[in-house]
């Protein structure tokens, strides 16, 4: 069977879990590799929610917030934008390719957008292939 | 874990789901899952008999989980939590899986869809598994508002609710009530009197014994939060006056363009050159003249300066085409023999009664040019033989030609934008702009006049320009939403907020600067932080920066995440390569 990628989205209620509702409301087509969790803020996604879904077996997370300065918490999304630098260095030591964990701006506005960078991630990482520590953690599996 | 007794509906939303998502397929598949006492798909579910069905299945099958697999959480979740409640069970044990505005109206593939609305559903089994009772609280609610800004929107606001014989503090910087309402003359379209509107409303509120006017005065300091804020409001004298208040409208208003920004309008440099807000002072004083005492021949009035442009603002200012129209009028009738022309982008005549009194200004022999947006009027002095002081350049669209018009006397017609003093208002109580520096409603069409700040309300155009008739609705309506939760007498907190265990909180304060709202507070003497949970809006930013892991978002945890990503995961779903 040809992969598909499994990406987990953790989007903000008020702007990108809106988005993506909109694109649903207006009909517009994505791949259905994404699957979403909703958090109130990007503000809220610790690291370790992203190293879970790795960990998990996730090719890619998508981490979505509203765009700076439009935050509902007034500047949680500069909060995540911190945070996802940090552990971006984090992954980068791990080997985890840069296109696999993604930290997108969507506002409720654009249900466009976000299917746009649902395709563009999904495609990116089919090209990457699996992720490698799912791999690892398949084989760590059947080994016990 | 104590094994609970899940119920899941999957929703048909008609053929919305059911045509791409095989829904017996997917309540099929799930009924065979570890706790799972029943699981149905239903035309439906929102619907009474749907709603009736889980009331249903909870009283006599003794469900103490729901999860309804429909449309977005953002749509129904009130409504199933309702029936959780109306079944006699927690309404916070009710997870939704969101399977329509997420997958069957964005997927066309069946078998895909199919796929992914059971592994969304099974991960709301995961997760709903975790899901604690929650109890919403309920605290006092202070009648008294503070009012901040004494123009027409504080005027406004601060009556209705000392009418309905609440408190009010209404706070003004400067030292008269009106704000820019009481600089105009006439206000369009019927030509009543500024100063007419604004003397009724200062002389009851003057009078008023529910209303304490404090002029000169400004906001220091609001702590606290919905229905008992703390305000701390200087005096003239540099003396802190210490207010509590349950609410808080914001109608600090607009200020002028400044017009010296544009060079080729030559404000600043040819005197004859003048604001709207100028040309209303002259009005007021009964005398149109030049810098250099004459009665003028030639008036222009230039639109949008400042406005409806990329260099300054984009933005339409709303009441400038119709205050222009009114000065051709005033003009026309102060001075019968001269010649007014009207430069306009494009005629905005929106409001009531506008369109009529757009039509009347041509009965008075109004000369309107249009010109193109990226082509603004320039200006320069005439020649000691003209018979006029200045020319403007103007590229006329209507006519395709270049042409230069005579001016004694040029008005340009300033644009609105926020006060310098918006960003510290914004920081004061709370309340984000827009990159305008406009502040910014808590929904621009559904819930126009309250802010993200629960208690905090704006009125008029401290949210972006606004003529005087919805200036006032909306600082009534703010009146009206104030006066409503006064009627309750308590305010009912959601029960989704941060909570600090404090055993495990070493009190190293990182919450406390992270928080947005000052909601989490140290206890000096305890030496650990909490959280006020009226104040808390359930972000999550301290949850997830505590290092000790001390926080908890109620409806949110680590726990409740976890077990939706092992949900949303499955090790054998059929896309393990």
């Amino acid at each position: 069977m040809a992969f598909e990628p499994r990406i987990v989205g953790f989007l903000c209620n008020w702007c990108s879990y809106t988005g993506a509702d909109l694109a649903g409301t207006s009909r517009i087509k994505y791949p259905f590799n994404v699957r979403i969790i909703r958090v109130m803020c990007s503000a809220r996604i610790d690291p370790t929610f992203v190293l879970k879904a790795l960990s998990e077996g996730a090719d890619g997370v998508l981490v979505c917030g509203c765009h700076p300065g439009d935050c509902h918490y007034v500047e949680g999304n500069y909060k995540a934008m911190r945070r996802y630098a940090l552990l971006k260095k984090m992954l980068r030591s791990l080997g985890i390719e840069d296109d696999r964990v993604r930290l997108e701006w969507v506002s409720a506005s654009e249900g466009v957008r976000f299917a746009e960078i649902v395709a563009d991630m999904t495609e990116k990482i089919r090209k990457l292939g699996p992720n490698r520590i799912k791999a690892e953690l398949i084989h760590d599996r059947a080994e016990r | 874990m104590k094994e609970c007794k899940i119920g899941v509906y999957v929703c048909n939303c008609g053929t919305n789901i059911a045509k791409v998502v095989n829904v017996e397929e997917v309540a099929a598949a799930l009924g065979k899952i570890d706790g799972v006492a029943v699981a149905r798909s239903y035309k439906y579910m929102c619907s009474n008999p749907g709603q009736e069905m889980i009331i249903q299945d909870i009283q006599k099958l003794g469900l103490d989980r729901v999860v309804v697999a429909a449309c977005s959480p953002r749509m129904h979740e009130p409504t199933f939590r309702k029936a959780l409640e109306n079944g006699g069970i927690n309404p916070y044990f009710l997870e939704m899986a969101n399977i329509r505005e997420q997958c069957s109206w964005v997927h066309d593939d069946p078998i895909e869809a199919t796929e992914k609305a059971r592994v969304l559903t099974s991960a709301a089994i995961k997760r709903v598994q975790y899901h604690e009772a929650l109890e919403k609280r309920s605290v006092p609610m202070c009648p008294a508002t503070l009012v901040l800004g004494g123009g027409i929107a504080g005027l406004a606001a601060a009556l209705e609710l000392a009418d309905a014989g609440q408190q009010v503090y209404l706070v003004e910087r400067e030292n008269r009530l009106g704000g820019n309402v009481g600089r105009v003359d006439l206000t369009a379209p019927y030509l009543d009197s500024a100063r007419d509107l604004l003397t009724e409303f200062i002389t009851r509120i003057n009078q008023h014994a529910k209303i304490a006017v404090m002029l000169e005065s400004r906001l220091a300091e609001l702590t606290g939060y919905v229905g008992n804020f703390q305000a701390r409001v200087e005096d003239p004298q540099g003396e802190i006056k210490e207010l509590p208040v349950g609410s808080v409208v914001v109608c600090t208003g607009y200020k002028e363009f400044d017009a010296s920004r544009i060079k080729s309008l030559a404000y600043g440099w040819l005197p004859n050159v003048i604001t709207s807000f100028e040309l209303e002072g002259m009005i007021r004083k009964g005398k149109i003249l030049t810098k250099e005492g004459k009665v003028p021949q030639y008036v222009s009035l230039i639109h949008c300066v400042g406005s409806r442009s990329q260099e300054y603002h984009p933005y339409c200012s709303r009441v400038c085409c119709m205050t222009a129209l009114k000065y051709a009028h005033e003009i026309k009738s102060a001075i019968p023999n001269s010649y007014v022309s009207d430069l306009y982008i494009d005629m905005h005549a929106f409001g009531k009664g506008c369109e009529d009194f757009y039509r009347k200004s041509f009965e008075v022999k109004t000369m309107f040019l249009m010109y193109e947006k990226n082509h603004p009027p320039r200006i320069r002095e005439a020649g000691p033989d003209d018979d006029c002081g200045m020319f403007i350049w103007v590229k006329e669209q209507l006519s395709g030609e270049e042409i230069e018009i005579p001016a004694d006397l040029v008005v340009l017609m300033v644009g609105m934008e926020p006060r310098e003093d918006s960003g510290d208002v914004a920081h004061l109580v709370n309340i984000s702009r827009d990159k305008h520096g406009w502040f910014i409603e808590s929904h621009p069409k559904l819930d126009p006049v309250a802010t993200t700040t629960d208690g905090v309300f704006i009125a008029g155009a401290c949210s972006s320009p606004k003529d005087i008739p919805d200036t006032v609705a909306q600082a009534r309506a703010a009146a009206a939403r104030i006066l409503a939760k006064i009627a309750k007498g308590e305010i009912w907190a959601d029960a989704v907020y941060a909570e600090v265990d404090e055993d495990l909180c070493s009190g190293c304060r990182m919450c406390n600067e992270l928080c947005p709202y000052a909601a989490v507070e140290y206890d000096k003497v305890k030496k650990r932080s909490h959280v006020i949970y009226a104040m808390c809006k359930a972000c999550g930013a301290c949850v997830a920066a505590c290092p000790s892991g001390a926080i908890k978002a109620r409806h949110f945890t680590d726990r409740q995440i976890f077990a939706q990503i092992e949900g949303v995961l499955p090790w054998h779903s059929n896309h393990v390569s």
